[in-house]
C-alpha cells in the first residue's frame, strides 16, 4: 500500500514538472516547449537557439515589442551577454559561449532561472504587454531614460564636412520637434473632445466617459473582435502565470538538480570583460592617448595649483574657513536642487503610463492623481532644468567672450537670435 | 492643420482679401479635372486650413485684420461680405482712427506696445477656433509705415507667445522707384527684425508682379487689385492641397511645416522667392495647352537665370559644368548670371501630373555644394487642376533670387544713413542709430552668406 502511494506520489510529482514548465513557458514571450527545458538540463545543443531567443526577448522587451524582425543570431547572442553582464550575472561560462548560438543550453537555463529568481520578471513582462483600453500618458520617463536606445548609425564623412550642412540638419530637427509638439497639442484637444462627448457612456461610474479605444470598439465591429481576441490571449497568459505561481516550487527543486549536473567552476569572483581580438590595436592607441592626456593635464595643473596656493597664502586658518563656507554653500545648493526636483511628492508619482480620465471640476477625490498635482511637479522640474540651462548658457557666453577677447583685431558677429 | 493669417496695413488687408478669395474660388471651381469625391476632399482640406465654420454655413476666413485707419479694413470687410460666398469674422478686426504717416518707428515703438494686448487677444481668439494650429501667415509691406513697423512688432510677439507655431511673413517688396523717401530705412529695419523672429520670409516683388500683369496678362491700366490677384494666384498655387507622398491620394496635412522643413531650416537663409507658370489672362486660358516638359523646362530656366516670368527668359545662362567650382564668391560688381539654389520646392497641379519628369531640377549643378539634390529638392503634386489651369507649376526657391535686390536696398539705405538723413524721425520714437547699425550688420551677413553659396 505504501509502495503504491509512493508511486502515485512520484507519478504526481513527475507530471507536475512539465505542467509547471508549460505554465512558465506560456507566460513568457517566445516560451519554448517543456521538452526544450528537459534537453537543456543535459546541455543538448539543439535546445540552445530557442533559449537564446527566449532570453533575448525577455531581456530587451522594449525593442522586441515593436520590431517585427528580430536581429540575427549573433546579434541576439551579443545583446543577451551584454545585458546579463550589466545586470551582474556571475557565471563566466555563459560569457564564453560561442556567438553562433549553437551551444550552452544548460547555461542559458541557469541564466533564465537566475533572472526569474532575482526579481518580478514575469510581472514586469506581463505589465509591459498589457492590453490597454484607456488613453494613457506616461508620467515619468525614468525607464525610458535608463535604458539606452538602439545604437545610432554612424555615418562616416568622406572629407571635411561643411558646417552649413550641420546647421541645416539641426534646423530640420528643430522644425520636426515643433511639429511633434503641435501634433501632441492636437491630440490633447481631440482627446478632450472625445472625453467630453462620451460623458455618461461608460458603465464604470468612476471613469464616466469612454477612451479612444473604447469609442473605436463601438464604431468598428471588426476592431472590436480583434480587441476581444487580444484580451482573450492575455487572459490565457495571466491564467498560466497563476498556475505557475502555484507550481513553481517543483521547478526550483528541479533547477537545483540542473545546477548539480554542471561541472564545478574554478572560483574567480571578478569578471574580466574579454577584449575582442581585432580591436586590440585600437585599445592600445586609446590607452596611449589617455596616458598622454593625463601627462598633459598634470603638466598644466601643477603650475596652476602652485600659483593659486601661493596666492591663497598657504593653508592658513582663513583658508579652512573659506573651504568650510564653500562646502556649506555647495551642500545647501545641492539640497535645494534635490528638494526642487522632488517637490510635489515624487515618491507619490507612479512609474509607467496612467489612464487619462476627465472629471468635472470639484469632483471629490477618488483614486489616482489630480492633473494639477502632476503639473506642479512637472513645473518645478522645468524650473530646475531652466536654471541649469541658464547657467550653461552663461558659461558659454563667458567662454565666447573670452575667445573674442583673445584675438584682437577680429570682429565676432554673433548669429541673429534673441 | 490650420493657418491663421494676420493682415497688416493697407497692403496686407488688400492682398489678404485676394488670397482668401482665390483660395475659395479655386476650391469651389467646377473644372477641377478630377472625380467628384476627390474634389470634395480637396475642398475640405482647403477649407479646414483657411476657413472656419459658422452655423449658417458661410465659411469665415481664419484671419485677423489690423490697420491704423478704418478705410481699407471697412472696404475689405464689405467686399468679402458682398460676395456672399465667404466672409471675415465680425470681431476679427482692429483699427484705430489715425494713421502713422509711414513712420516705421512709430509703428514699432508706439502703436505696437499700445495695441499689443488687443491685437494678441484677437489672434488668440482665432487660434482657439483651430483644432490644430500649423502656423501663421503675416501679410505686410516691407517699406510702408504701419504695416512694416507694426508687423515687425507683431511677429516678435508671435514668436514669444506661440514659439512652437510656424511663422511665415508674406513680404511685399516695394517698387524700386517707390514714393516713400525713407522706404529703404523701413525695409532694412523690417527685414532685420523679421529675420530674428520669423521662420521664413516669402518675398513678393511689386516690380515683378507688375511686369507679369503688363506682359502676360495684357492689362492696360494696372491697378493694385490686379497685382494682388496675381500674387494671390501664386500663393494659392503653393498652399492649396497636394498629395502627401508619391503614389498616395491623401492630401498632406501640414504644407506649411513641410515647406519650412524643406526650405528654411538654416537660420541664415530664410529668404524665399516664388515663381509660377503659366500665367495668363482668363480669356487666353481656353486657347492654350501645355506639356509638362515645356513648362518645367521654362520653370527651370526661370530659376537658373533669375527670371521673374516666363517671357524674356535669358536662355544663355547655363549651370556651371560639374567638377568646376560654382560661380560663388563673385563680387557683386559683376553681373551674377547663374542663380545658385540652396533648396527648391516645385508644386505641380493638373492633368497627367505623375508623368512629369523633374530630372532637370535634380541636377547637382543647380545647388550649392553642401546640400545634395536628394535633400535640396522636393516636389508636391496633385492631379486636381488649380484655378482652371489645366496644368500649372509653381516654384518656391531658397536661392540667390533676392541677393541683388537686397544688396541694392542695403546700399541705398547705407548711403542715406551715412549722411544721417531723416534719422531724427526714428530716434524720436526710440529707434536709435545702434539699431540701424545692428540691422546693417545682420543684413550684410545675410548678403554675404547668400553670395558665398
Amino acid at each position: 500500500m505504501g509502495r503504491r502511494r509512493r508511486r502515485v506520489d512520484r507519478g504526481a510529482a513527475v507530471g507536475a514538472l512539465p505542467e509547471a514548465i508549460a505554465a512558465l513557458s506560456r507566460t513568457l514571450p517566445a516560451g519554448p516547449s517543456p521538452e526544450i527545458f528537459r534537453r537543456a538540463k543535459f546541455d543538448r545543443p539543439e535546445a540552445a537557439p530557442a533559449l537564446w531567443q527566449l532570453l533575448f526577448r525577455v531581456l530587451s522587451p522594449l525593442s522586441a515589442d515593436g520590431a517585427s524582425a528580430s536581429p540575427a543570431q549573433e546579434a541576439q547572442v551579443r545583446a543577451v551577454k551584454s545585458e546579463l553582464r550589466s545586470q551582474g550575472y556571475p557565471r563566466r561560462a555563459l560569457a564564453q559561449l560561442p556567438e553562433d548560438g549553437s551551444q550552452g543550453s544548460r547555461e542559458l537555463l541557469l541564466a533564465l532561472a537566475w533572472l526569474l529568481a532575482r526579481g518580478p520578471l514575469l510581472e514586469r513582462l506581463l505589465a509591459q504587454t498589457r492590453v490597454r483600453l484607456g488613453d494613457e500618458i506616461p508620467l515619468c520617463e525614468c525607464e525610458a531614460l535608463a535604458r539606452p536606445g538602439p545604437p545610432v548609425p554612424r555615418v562616416e564623412a568622406d572629407g571635411p564636412v561643411d558646417i552649413r550642412h550641420l546647421q541645416w540638419l539641426m534646423g530640420k530637427l528643430r522644425f520636426q520637434w515643433r511639429k511633434l509638439i503641435t501634433s501632441q497639442q492636437e491630440q490633447c484637444a481631440l482627446l478632450g473632445k472625445i472625453h467630453s462627448y462620451t460623458r455618461g457612456c461608460h458603465s464604470d461610474r468612476s471613469l464616466g466617459h469612454l477612451s479612444v479605444a473604447e469609442t473605436e470598439l463601438l464604431r468598428d465591429a471588426e476592431g472590436g473582435q480583434q480587441l476581444l481576441r487580444r484580451l482573450e490571449s492575455e487572459n490565457v497568459c495571466l491564467e498560466a502565470a497563476l498556475r505557475w505561481r502555484r507550481q513553481e516550487l517543483v521547478f526550483w527543486r528541479w533547477m537545483d538538480t540542473v545546477l548539480g549536473t554542471c561541472p564545478p567552476e574554478a572560483s574567480q569572483p571578478t569578471f574580466v570583460p574579454r577584449i575582442p581580438e581585432r580591436g586590440a590595436g585600437e585599445w592600445e592607441l586609446v590607452a596611449r592617448e589617455l596616458q598622454a592626456l593625463q601627462e598633459e593635464l598634470r603638466g598644466a595643473a601643477e603650475p596652476r595649483r602652485a600659483a593659486w596656493e601661493a596666492r591663497v597664502g598657504g593653508w592658513g586658518p582663513e583658508w579652512s574657513a573659506v573651504q568650510r563656507a564653500s562646502r556649506e554653500a555647495v551642500g545647501l545648493e545641492l539640497a535645494a536642487l534635490q528638494r526642487a526636483w522632488e517637490r510635489g511628492g515624487a515618491a507619490a508619482q507612479p512609474h509607467g503610463p496612467c489612464r487619462l480620465v476627465k472629471s468635472d471640476a470639484g469632483a471629490s477625490g477618488g483614486p489616482g492623481l489630480r492633473a494639477a498635482q502632476v503639473i506642479e511637479v512637472l513645473r518645478s522640474r522645468e524650473a530646475c532644468l531652466e536654471a541649469v540651462l541658464c547657467q550653461l548658457q552663461r558659461q558659454c557666453r563667458q567662454e565666447l567672450a573670452r575667445l573674442a577677447g583673445a584675438l584682437p583685431g577680429l570682429i565676432w558677429i554673433l548669429p541673429p537670435g534673441r | 492643420m490650420s493657418i491663421v493669417t494676420v493682415q497688416l496695413g493697407q497692403c496686407g488687408n488688400q492682398i489678404g482679401f485676394e488670397v482668401f478669395d482665390a483660395l475659395y474660388s479655386d476650391s469651389h471651381c467646377p473644372q477641377g479635372l478630377c472625380s467628384k469625391r476627390e474634389n470634395e476632399v480637396y475642398q475640405a482640406s482647403c477649407k479646414e486650413r483657411f476657413f472656419s465654420e459658422e452655423e449658417n454655413g458661410v465659411p469665415i476666413a481664419r484671419a485677423v485684420l489690423v490697420d491704423m485707419e478704418p478705410k481699407v479694413i471697412n472696404q475689405t470687410l464689405s467686399k468679402a461680405a458682398q460676395s456672399g460666398r465667404w466672409k471675415y469674422g465680425q470681431h476679427s478686426c482692429f483699427c484705430q482712427k489715425q494713421g502713422s504717416g509711414n513712420n516705421w518707428a512709430y509703428g514699432y515703438s508706439v502703436h505696437g506696445p499700445r495695441h499689443e494686448e488687443s491685437i494678441m487677444n484677437l489672434i488668440q481668439n482665432e487660434v482657439e477656433k483651430c483644432d490644430c494650429l500649423s502656423g501663421f501667415f503675416i501679410i505686410m509691406s516691407m517699406a510702408g509705415g504701419t504695416g512694416s513697423g507694426l508687423g515687425a512688432f507683431i511677429t516678435q510677439n508671435l514668436q514669444d507667445h506661440y514659439s512652437n507655431s510656424l511663422k511665415m511673413n508674406q513680404i511685399i517688396w516695394p517698387y524700386g522707384t517707390g514714393e516713400v523717401i525713407v522706404q529703404n530705412y523701413n525695409s532694412i529695419l523690417t527685414l532685420s527684425h523679421l529675420y530674428r523672429s520669423s521662420d521664413a520670409l516669402l518675398v513678393h516683388e511689386n516690380d515683378a508682379v507688375h511686369k507679369i500683369c503688363a506682359k502676360l496678362m495684357n492689362i492696360k491700366q494696372i491697378s493694385f487689385s490686379d497685382i494682388n490677384q496675381v500674387l494671390a494666384h501664386q500663393l494659392g498655387s503653393v498652399f492649396q492641397p497636394t498629395y502627401s507622398m508619391e503614389g498616395s491620394y491623401h492630401y498632406r496635412r501640414n504644407p506649411l511645416g513641410e515647406l519650412m522643413e524643406n526650405l528654411v531650416p538654416h537660420p541664415e537663409f530664410k529668404m524665399l522667392g516664388i515663381r509660377n507658370i503659366p500665367q495668363m489672362s482668363e480669356n487666353s486660358l481656353a486657347y492654350s495647352t501645355f506639356t509638362w516638359a515645356g513648362l518645367l523646362k521654362h520653370l527651370r530656366q526661370m530659376l537658373i537665370s533669375n527670371s521673374k516670368m516666363e517671357e524674356g527668359i535669358d536662355w544663355q545662362v547655363r549651370p556651371p559644368l560639374s567638377g568646376l567650382p560654382t560661380l560663388g564668391k563673385v563680387s557683386l560688381n559683376r553681373e551674377l548670371h547663374f542663380n545658385t539654389s540652396i533648396a527648391n520646392l516645385v508644386i505641380l497641379r493638373g492633368k497627367d501630373v505623375h508623368s512629369a519628369d523633374l530630372g532637370g531640377f535634380k541636377d547637382p549643378a543647380l545647388y550649392t555644394s553642401w546640400l545634395a539634390p536628394v535633400n535640396a529638392f522636393n516636389v508636391w503634386k496633385t492631379q486636381r487642376a488649380f484655378s482652371k489651369y489645366e496644368k500649372s507649376a509653381a516654384l518656391v526657391s531658397n536661392s540667390q533670387f533676392l541677393l541683388k535686390p537686397l544688396d541694392t536696398i542695403v546700399g541705398k539705405a547705407w548711403n542715406m544713413f551715412a549722411s544721417k538723413a531723416y534719422i531724427h524721425q526714428y530716434t524720436k520714437f526710440g529707434i536709435e542709430e545702434e539699431d540701424f547699425l545692428d540691422s546693417f550688420t545682420l543684413l550684410e551677413q545675410v548678403v554675404a552668406s547668400y553670395c558665398n553659396l
